[in-house]
């Protein structure tokens, strides 16, 4: 049944993007940033794993979360890596939410903005950022630590909304998985 | 004629449009409504004068703007064109600056700058225009590699990547300093006690002997 499924995307010539920790990591927290960036985010990624097909993979917000649980700064994390069509997919659902959101995104990274409109934005932003990683994430873990310190916090959020509004729509699919499959420096 | 078949098909961002006209190329056997040849093409930055070109041009930019974009998803600022292209992109105080170099003699380069949002918004413009099925040209291939493990440690500032084996460095040339600066125990200690004990050792010659303190 899944490797039916499967098929699709793997005809389609994509390459087969097996994550690392690292890459995992980044994936999920971009995620988790979407779902600062949308109050509804999780039903919204439900409704566009269905509009890009990804049902079969993704048939419910369980299996979803579970794929996400192979994030390790998890709560509960999952062993083991995930495979690759399933990463391909949740790249491209990552992919169609920042385009979704991108009027979002480039209100907060534009320098036009008013700046005290804008550091609302990124203090609504923060705070929701820092709930869901809270209440998600193994907060004894150092990477967890940093990414809630007020030292790092700051600049973590805008490179992550800035990496959403580069891989928005469908050409920043690509430029996504490559930069997943960084290696750790 | 030629000027009804002309096409023109606009990409529009909020801080960006990105216009493209041309005629479509019928010996490729493209439709009526496909651009097959790349007659102009014009770009509107917000803020910034209206730039058009050719299609070499046109090539040059996407040639630096990709890249630009690929580097700065990983968090790294590079420059990408900057000597030898006629268009070139680098990280400037918090934003990014793109400059265009004419291919007339006299007029000086121009210079523009972006923030983080309008180079996502001229990154879309370009890639809504090579996902166009509009438009068949052939542009270059821009494929994205990971970046190698050096071009990411660049990204943290020289000052945190040079802390740690200078501290490192000063904490060994330090205690080696004091290793020398103080003075190894004295042996003067041990020798007299050497030579006093050397007289008193007067053989024993039989173990049964009285003992004359006793």
């Amino acid at each position: 049944m899944t490797e039916a499924t499967v098929t699709p995307l793997q005809e389609a010539s994509f390459p087969a993007a097996v994550l690392g920790r690292r890459g995992m990591e980044r994936l999920d927290l971009l995620l988790l940033t979407v779902e600062s960036l949308d109050f509804n985010g999780g039903e919204a990624m439900l409704w566009a794993t269905q509009q890009l097909g990804f049902e079969s993979l993704f048939p419910n917000r369980v299996e979803l979360w579970k794929r996400r649980c192979h994030n390790p700064l998890r709560r509960s994390t999952r062993r083991g890596r995930l495979g690759s069509a399933e990463t391909e997919a949740l790249i491209r659902l990552l992919c169609a939410m920042a385009d979704r959101l991108y009027p979002m995104l480039h209100q907060l990274l534009s320098s036009r903005e008013p700046a005290d409109l804008s550091k609302q934005r990124w203090a609504l932003v923060d705070q929701r950022l820092r709930d869901l990683i809270a209440e998600r994430f193994n907060l004894r873990r150092g990477a967890v630590q940093r990414l809630l310190s007020t030292d790092h916090s700051e600049s973590i959020q805008r490179q992550l909304v800035l990496t959403l509004a580069l891989a928005a729509g469908p050409g920043g699919v690509d430029r996504l998985r490559a930069s997943l499959l960084d290696p750790t420096p | 004629m030629i000027s009804m078949l002309k096409l023109s098909y606009r990409y529009d961002q909020t801080a960006a449009r990105l216009e493209v006209d041309g005629l479509p190329d019928f010996s490729s056997g493209h439709g009526d409504s496909v651009i097959g040849i790349l007659s102009a093409w014009r770009l509107q930055l917000v803020g910034a004068p209206e730039l058009e070109g050719k299609r070499d041009h046109l090539e040059a930019l996407m040639a630096v703007v990709f890249p630009y974009a690929r580097h700065q998803i990983s968090g790294v600022s590079r420059p990408e064109g900057w000597s030898h292209h006629p268009v070139s992109i680098r990280p400037v105080d918090g934003g990014h600056q793109l400059e265009l170099t004419s291919s007339q003699p006299d007029v000086p380069p121009l210079e523009i700058k972006l923030d983080d949002a309008d180079l996502a918004d001229l990154l879309r413009c370009l890639d809504a225009l090579c996902s166009d099925d509009r438009v068949a040209i052939p542009w270059p291939e821009i494929i994205n590699h990971p970046l190698s493990r050096r071009e990411l440690v660049e990204r943290v500032p020289l000052v945190r990547r040079l802390a740690a084996p200078v501290f490192g460095g000063v904490a060994l040339v330090v205690v080696g300093v004091m290793a020398m600066v103080v003075p190894l125990p004295s042996q003067e200690n041990k020798a007299p006690t050497d030579s006093v004990e050397a007289p008193s050792t007067d053989p024993v010659s039989d173990p049964s002997q009285a003992d004359p303190s006793r």
